[in-house]
């Protein structure tokens, strides 16, 4: 049907597309991952279904439903429409709209949420995420039922049978150091119980014989384990005058509103975040510990997927840590409200949490450790952001300096005695040859058993590479974090069986209205490009393209202009640029510090110090690396010069720097600035439209500014044709020269090691796909080397990339390890070309 | 660019519609009170101003005297008075001693004065009429009108859906008015249709009437009275009855039509007794101006929303508002009561194909913006308004230049000599040395080429 066959056409769309530009440009970040596909024991074969009904076609080519679904008569105090392929309309501006949006979070996706009518869609994981918060099946129908304008499709209450009954019913619980699977559910323990290879891995007491079968009863308790620090009475009064004003409301709205609808929210409501509800009875069998792995894929097989579940204050095997949050770190409501989900029935469930950028993914990190209690490991995606986690551990919480040990490729902290653990994904995946002293630490590592693992940024490693992290570390507890839960192809959704379902997903727009993060003015800077700039674009080749419309002279004079215009106002300035060419051009000429790839630890750090406080550096240039977790609470205005292709998720992480809520500046409209500079006529302009998607789904808008008020007035350079011919000059020689090669190492961010991760391994991916179509095996054989904490690997990539090109891999190797910024061309081959 | 063509539509209020009558129509429409009174309504405030100080004045006046009369600017007191003229509200008439003055039109004067005194017979027949067993309220009318009316639509649209077909006479007015044109036998939608269908209910009806004017007379019918009959009408009370007892057979032939279109409401064909419908009685003044009085739209709500991620969410069940979206965005789902759609770049490039304006399109969406849209200001988010813009000056970046080609030179030396001349006299369009061709504007061709004759017979 519809859903379907859409899906399928985009699909071919985008292969052809992708054949068309294989020769081009980088389309998508992450269409192709070739290592991706996952292991298909790894999901049940029903996370693969679609809700798919036919439909007919009306005249104008739309799915046509007015035949199938009945309208109510009250339809007009209902919020929601439900398309029989899973689409949900949801009105914003109805009075049930709190009550629709919270059930809708919790069984759907959320796909575009601006103003007034918002989309969720109906998935298998969605489904599988909210049984697995404690949603039954028959509530999620009869809530949609009452919710809905129209009576509900038919196949959707299929699909919603389909994908929950067997799903979330049975659980893998850790408790006094032995493993059990529990359920609610007594005949679907017995249902698994009759698989031979259970029946294996089920641990028997001795003296217990082979016939009986009875089960371990237990009970389960529903107080949330979460302890907060509520701030004397605010909290909770505000608390208790927020309901009672939205008790309030709802009397008000009640008149005009059906009373089953607040019933079942009211029952729901209590199922989810009740404090005092009976005790649940529970049945469960224990398992041997070592058939755990046998277990969990057969039951993947028998489609009921085990949840994990810790049981973390019954876990006394485990030494307790000494960790509390500091009784003035205060949660917002939405971070407590994500919590809640992760602790909602006494124990921990393992999930992805997905804030924004700047909305304090990090305290909701620090906050689940010190609520578990046990020996927590971190992973973060690179060196700055690990001694981010470091810092704010310190400020939220009592831990003591000595219980946290890093474990980067530039700090190495004892282990001895430690209960948090912070590194790299790349650290712990790297499966080659690694120093003594790592070598140790990773021993260590792996024969602790923590608590909890919390990963940052979750969506930018790639399936493979998590595995081998998920395994070499044993953690009873997984909670991802991330802002940005998109990629260009669907293998975000593995995450769910990798992790566990996404427990949690915040509004950008309402967090924004709240005032949690900065409010965005997104501007999309339209500049014309030169006769003389067009007219090579049109003859170059696809590479050449990019540099040239990044520097396109009139980007160049809108560049200048927004910073000198910002400067003024005493803001902050950020410019991106991923084409190191045009980053140091921009740099040098504009006389503003930069750094990319090539910049050490020490030299970034100070960079970033001195645009934190020092009030001369008011603007910095950088590359992708600044794409992710740099913190820079200041800044307030970002500008892109270049980017990559046409990445929803970079787009969306850039805008996430400046997204940290700014002090003292309710008055304005707008407190952040995020300006796209397009050269126009240029791929940019199409694939500057498909990196808005995913925020413009989030309900921001792109202002499109053809004209920027003013600039005629200034002194701008590149203002006479005469300098324009010149940097078009300098373009072509450089890219003819050592354009290409600096583009290339900038593109890998690799060298120093922290700064490798998944992202820019597909655009090395991509990047040998076009350069030199590599196979995939390659590329994915090097990225592993590269994963390696040493400088080795990425250098070896350059190198064979290079050698392509007629250089030699071990020249470039030496090189690399004492790089000069300038100066990427070994001597050797200046003098060979000056011969 | 055959898409660069396509002209406006031009929609003639009623003062450019009058001007465009010949004087003796236009002293026959003076005959009744009707007629002047609406002229009269729509003239300029300063003309206006000129006819009431005159209206009892039976002799020529001054013109230097009427100057006086207002401190506004030369302008538009030039505005008002060839407003006055155009229409033959009042002529030139020397004064006897010479000095030029102005005369206001005597049926004019005579007819304006009966209407805003009282007087003269009633205007529509209400002749013995009994109160109606049938009697129609407000709302039922409004309905039965934007019914009428929009099968009309509908028919344009060429939508199977609830169109129960129109009758010939509509069909004719639309095809004379290029709305629409016969393509293999069957009347398809032109692009000026679309623009029409995109305008507001008033406009459209004040549209249609005029093309329907235009052909009354090749029906055999008298203009003036039917102009005078859609005055009297415009000024008739809506959810009243009228009497069509001592109507002659034009009239009610006329009557016919208009009661096809909605205009009028009659239960029955031969029923004495019609009722005037808010199609009618706003005729007048839906276009001239930017009317605030009750247009019959506003009864119902406005249905759409806009968002800022380019959905377009239209809550109605009409076929007819549907298909007027299909014209500009792609059609996702239909539900009973919502229409989802996408406003695409490439939909957005089609509708502008066939001729719509990005206004038309604002303009039709802010029109009928659903009330929780009507909340923002500005009701549609600035991005999506910004970017139909966008997407108009794109198809827009080539421009024309008329020009005459010169090629073929013998030497390169006549090459430059003929391009610096059309160089220094401005009017060089274009030039390429290497193969020797160069472009002249159309204006500076003549001079070229005499230019080039005499270097030649030099």
């Amino acid at each position: 049907m519809a859903g379907s066959k859409r899906d399928k056409k985009d699909r071919d769309e985008k292969k052809s597309k992708k054949a068309k530009h294989e020769a081009e440009v980088v389309e998508d970040d992450d269409i192709d991952d070739g290592t991706e596909a996952l292991n298909s024991k790894d999901v049940p074969a029903s996370a693969a279904r679609e809700c798919t009904e036919a439909a007919a076609e009306d005249e104008f080519g739309a799915q046509d439903y007015r035949k199938t679904l009945e309208l109510k008569a009250d339809h007009m105090s209902r919020p929601l429409w439900v398309a029989p392929n899973g689409h949900i309309f949801l009105e914003s501006f109805s009075p049930v709209y709190r009550h629709a949006h919270d059930f809708l979070i919790a069984i759907s996706e959320p796909v575009c949420r601006p103003t007034n009518v918002h989309e969720y869609k109906l998935t298998a994981y969605s489904l599988y995420a909210a049984v697995s918060v404690g949603l039954q099946t028959n509530d999620i129908i009869e809530y949609l039922r009452r919710l809905s304008k129209t009576s509900l499709p038919s196949g959707i209450v299929e699909f919603i049978k389909l994908c929950t009954l067997s799903y979330g019913k049975v659980k893998l619980v850790l408790k006094h150091n032995r493993y059990y699977v529990e359920s609610q559910y007594p005949d679907v323990l017995q249902k698994l119980l009759k698989d031979p290879y259970i029946q294996q891995a089920r641990k028997r007491e001795l003296d217990e014989e082979a016939g009986n079968d009875t089960l371990i009863a237990g009970q389960l308790s529903n107080k949330s384990a979460l302890q907060l620090n509520k701030p004397a009475a605010s909290t909770s009064d505000g608390q208790a005058s927020a309901s009672t004003a939205e008790n309030g409301d709802n009397e008000n709205a009640k008149e005009d509103v059906p009373d089953d609808i607040f019933e079942l929210y009211d029952k729901i409501d209590k199922d989810d975040d009740d404090e005092d509800e009976a005790e649940l009875k529970t049945v469960s069998f224990e398992v041997n510990q070592d058939s755990i792995e046998v277990l969990q894929r057969r039951c993947i097989e028998l489609e009921h997927p085990l949840l994990a579940e810790y049981d973390f204050r019954n876990d006394t095997l485990n030494p307790d840590v000494n960790l509390d949050l500091k009784p003035s770190t205060i949660l917002r409501p939405y971070q407590e409200k994500s919590l809640r989900k992760m602790f909602g029935n006494g124990r921990a469930r393992s999930g992805v949490i997905v804030l924004p950028c700047g909305a304090g993914k990090t305290l909701v990190g620090v906050t689940a450790a010190c609520t578990v209690r046990k020996r927590c490991i971190c992973l973060a995606t690179s060196g700055v952001a690990v001694e981010q986690w470091r810092s704010q551990f310190k400020m939220w919480s009592t831990v003591d300096d000595s219980l946290i040990c890093r474990f980067t490729s530039d700090a190495k902290d004892k282990p001895m005695g430690c209960a948090i653990c912070i590194s790299t994904y790349s650290m712990l995946a790297h499966s080659t040859k690694r120093s003594w002293e790592a070598e140790k630490m990773m021993e260590w590592l792996q024969n602790q058993e923590w608590g909890l693992m919390v990963l940052d940024e979750v969506q930018t490693i790639p399936a493979k590479m998590f595995r081998r992290v998920l395994t070499t570390v044993n953690a009873h507890c997984k909670l991802g974090l991330t802002a940005t839960l998109v990629r260009e192809d669907d293998k975000i959704a593995d995450l769910n069986f990798l992790i566990g379902p996404k427990l949690y997903e915040a509004n950008w727009m309402e967090l924004q209205n709240l005032g949690y993060i900065a409010r965005v003015q997104c501007a999309e800077v339209w500049c014309p490009m030169t006769p003389e700039f067009y007219g090579e674009y049109l003859t170059m080749k696809s590479q050449r393209k990019l540099l040239l419309s990044a520097m396109n002279p009139n980007k160049f004079r809108a560049c200048q202009f927004l910073i000198r215009y910002h400067e003024r106002r005493n803001d902050k300035v950020i410019v991106f640029s991923d084409n190191v060419f045009a980053l140091k051009h921009y740099a040098v000429k504009l006389s503003k510090p930069y750094l990319y790839g090539p910049t050490n630890q020490g030299e970034r750090l100070q960079i970033l110090q001195n645009f934190q406080h020092n009030p001369k550096v008011n603007t910095i240039f950088v590359s992708k690396v600044a794409d992710t977790s740099f913190d820079l609470p200041e800044a307030n205005v970002l500008i892109q010069i270049s980017a990559h292709g046409g990445s929803r998720r970079q787009e969306a992480q850039r805008l996430g720097r400046i997204l940290r809520a700014k002090k003292g500046s309710a008055a304005e409209e707008y407190n952040a600035y995020f300006y796209s500079l397009v050269s126009q006529d240029t791929n940019e302009m199409a694939f500057s439209l498909k990196r808005q998607r995913f925020l413009v789904n989030q309900g921001y808008s792109y202002k499109v500014i053809t004209k920027l008020e003013g600039m005629e007035k200034e002194d701008l350079n590149y203002r006479s044709r005469e300098e324009q011919l010149t940097l078009l000059h300098q373009v072509l020689a450089a890219s003819d020269e050592d354009a290409e090669e600096e583009r290339l190492l900038g593109d890998m961010p690799g060298k120093s090691l922290e700064d490798l991760n998944y992202r820019s391994r597909e655009e090395q991916l991509t990047l040998l796909h076009q350069v030199l179509a590599a196979s995939d095996e390659d590329a994915e054989e090097e990225r592993l080397l590269g994963d390696m904490p040493g400088k080795s690997l990425s250098n070896r990539r350059v190198g064979s990339m290079q050698s392509l090109s007629g250089a030699d891999d071990a020249i470039y190797m030496e090189y690399s390890k004492n790089k000069k910024k300038s100066d990427h061309v070994h001597p050797l081959f200046k003098k060979f070309k000056k011969a | 660019m055959a898409g660069l063509t396509y002209k406006k539509l031009v929609c003639k209020d009623l003062h450019t519609y009058l001007r465009s009558l010949t004087p003796s129509v236009l002293d026959k429409l003076y005959c009744h009170p009707a007629t002047c009174l609406a002229v009269y309504r729509d003239l300029p405030e300063l003309a206006r101003h000129y006819v009431m100080r005159i209206l009892f004045v039976e002799q020529a006046v001054a013109q230097a005297v009427v100057k006086q009369w207002s401190n506004t600017s030369p302008e538009e007191q030039v505005e008002a008075a060839a407003a006055l003229m155009e229409l033959r509200v009042w002529y030139e008439q020397p004064l006897p001693g010479g000095m030029p003055g102005w005369l206001l039109n005597p049926t004019f004067r005579k007819n304006l004065s009966t209407a805003l005194l009282g007087g003269g017979t009633p205007w529509l027949g209400t002749k013995d009429l009994t109160p109606d067993k049938y009697a129609k309220d407000i709302p039922f009318l409004d309905k039965y009108a934007l019914e009428r009316w929009e099968c009309v639509l509908h028919f344009m649209v060429g939508s199977n859906e609830g169109s129960d077909g129109v009758n010939k006479d509509i069909t004719d007015i639309l095809l004379h008015s290029h709305l629409m044109r016969v393509d293999d036998g069957e009347p398809s939608i032109t692009a000026e249709g679309f623009q029409f269908l995109l305008m507001d209910t008033s406009s459209q009806v004040w549209f249609f009437l005029l093309q329907y004017l235009d052909t009354v007379q090749t029906r055999g019918m008298d203009l003036v009275e039917c102009l005078t009959f859609l005055f009297q009408l415009s000024f008739s009370s809506l959810g009243k009855d009228y009497s069509a007892e001592e109507m002659n057979e034009n009239q009610l032939r006329f009557l016919q039509h208009l009661r096809e279109f909605g205009l009028v409401y009659q239960r029955k064909r031969k029923s004495h007794r019609y009722y005037p419908t808010r199609l009618a009685i706003n005729i007048v003044s839906g276009v001239s101006k930017d009317a605030t009085g009750a247009k019959l739209d506003t009864h119902r709500p406005g249905f759409i929303v806009v968002e800022t991620n380019y959905r377009v969410y239209s809550y109605t069940d009409s076929p007819l508002q549907v298909a007027l979206l299909g014209l500009f965005c792609e059609m996702l789902y239909r539900f009973p009561n919502l229409a989802v759609a996408n406003l695409t770049r490439a939909s957005v490039r089609a509708a502008m194909s066939r001729g719509i304006t990005a206004e038309q399109i604002l303009h039709f969406l802010v029109s009928h913006a659903h009330p929780e849209m009507l909340k923002n200001n500005p009701v549609l988010p600035a991005s999506i308004t910004d970017q139909i813009k966008l997407w108009e000056m794109e198809r827009d970046r080539i421009r024309f230049t008329d020009g005459v080609m010169y090629n073929q030179f013998l030497s390169q030396a006549d090459f430059e000599l003929l391009r610096n001349y059309a160089k220094d006299t401005d009017v060089l369009v274009w030039e390429m040395p290497e193969k020797r061709v160069i472009i002249v504007t159309k204006a500076g061709h003549d001079d070229v080429k005499k230019f080039w004759k005499r270097q030649r017979a030099s």
